[in-house]
């Protein structure tokens, strides 16, 4: 993924980390010991350095896909279908990472170095799409 | 309001405000305190920010202190002048603002934010919505009578170790009561981030004089760079401070400096320090 050394790059000087340690399949939370708000830094660092909004709450959204808010989760819980949603959407995750039942709160737990690789590229794209979608 | 609720409260008027994108306001320097330190110019730009940020989620939440990419410290203004502050936001919604800012003295800046991040809490956990709502359309008005402001409470580091030239490690006792907590904040009192990076220059300041000194002067604290604030300070913590010296060479020299509870690490920064006038 060529965005991988740059991104690897802002999470080690984020957290701070080693970047050796930075790897594609690294969990930020649970192998790197991300905070909520190393989450907000790497976030608005990876917006800086790729000149991309990233909608905070991006992620868990774009999980959701064409699910609404109530079929995908219920009391702070994720649904059935909403966890084969996310499991999809986070194809990444090694499948026993995802745990049953499993809490809205816990799904940044799940977050690895190559999930912040492809929110980048999908929204480079979605930006490349819609600058090519403008009238001349 | 009351100058006795604004005891740490460092915007006297809002002179414009962009939504969601800039503003501009100031702040005068009560003329009879014995000093303003620089870490209270940063807190007046924070809070300049801060009365944007909530404007713009329509004070439904506000930004605490967070992450600061660098603020450089360019000059320490005296009691009696007037700080010219001003703030330009570059993302702000329900989750965090994102800022850089300055604060000038008659033309000449004293200190500049660049890439701070202000996570966002749920206003009405720490004060009361409404009367911030009014004490901002008052500001933008004819502004407040400034004065609120009386000093700092006694702040006393406690040196406990370290290697000369190369570590300082200290205790630092947070107050348990001063007037201060009524103000930051009215629903739950929090121990500045500003006052905690005040704390951590002193600390600074001490590794700094020990080190070899430049060719010329001594050396000064020029920068904070990546300040991290992890979590909220309450009243009453002890916390444990360390300055390490990482980098030395004639031009600068360059301390990290962390702060911790005994369970985790609440903040952490660094610090570049230049040659400057001896004094």
């Amino acid at each position: 993924m060529a965005v991988f050394p740059k991104i690897a790059e802002i999470i080690a000087a984020a957290l701070p980390c080693e970047i050796e340690r930075v790897k594609l399949e690294a969990s930020l939370i649970d192998d790197l010991g991300a905070q909520s708000i190393d989450f907000l830094d790497i976030v608005f660092r990876l917006e800086r350095a790729f000149k991309v909004k990233l909608p905070r709450g991006k992620i868990i959204e774009d999980a959701r896909g064409n699910l609404s808010q109530v079929e995908f989760e219920q009391g702070g819980l994720v649904s059935p279908a909403g966890l084969e949603r996310l499991k999809l959407f986070l194809s990444e995750v090694p499948a026993g990472r995802f745990a049953s039942p499993l809490k809205v709160a816990d799904i940044p737990r799940l977050f690895t170095t190559e999930t912040f690789c492809k929110m980048v590229v999908r929204q480079q794209q979605t930006t490349a799409a819609a600058a090519g979608a403008k009238p001349a | 309001m009351e100058a006795a609720s604004r005891a740490f409260s460092f915007v006297d008027r809002i002179t414009s405000v962009h939504h969601g994108r800039q503003i501009r306001g100031r702040y005068a320097i009560p003329a009879e305190l014995r000093d303003f330190p620089l870490a209270l110019v940063g807190e007046a730009v924070g809070q300049l920010a801060a009365w944007a940020a909530m404007a713009a989620v329509d004070f439904g939440q506000r930004p605490v202190a967070g992450l600061a990419g660098s603020i450089e410290l360019l000059q320490v203004p005296l009691p009696g002048q007037v700080l010219e502050l001003a703030a330009d936001l570059e993302n702000v919604d329900a989750e965090g603002v994102a800022y850089g800012g300055t604060a000038h003295v008659d033309g000449t800046p004293v200190i500049r934010l660049k890439d701070c991040v202000g996570p966002m809490v749920p206003l009405a956990d720490f004060d009361n919505p409404e009367a911030l709502r009014t004490r901002f359309e008052q500001l933008c008005r004819a502004g407040v009578a400034p004065g609120g402001f009386r000093g700092l409470p006694q702040l006393a580091l406690e040196r406990t170790g370290g290697e000369p030239g190369q570590s300082v490690s200290a205790s630092f006792q947070v107050p348990a009561e001063a007037p201060l907590f009524a103000d930051h904040f009215p629903r739950r009192a929090v121990f500045p981030g500003s006052l905690f990076m005040h704390i951590n220059l002193q600390l600074g300041a001490a590794l700094a004089s020990e080190i070899s000194p430049p060719a010329e002067g001594r050396w000064v604290p020029a920068t904070i760079l990546d300040m991290k604030l992890r979590s909220c300070i309450p009243p009453g913590a002890t916390l444990r401070l360390e300055a390490k010296l990482k980098q030395h060479s004639p031009e600068s020299a360059s301390p990290t400096l962390e702060g911790r509870t005994s369970k985790e690490i609440i903040a952490t920064a660094g610090l570049r320090l230049r040659p400057g006038a001896g004094e």
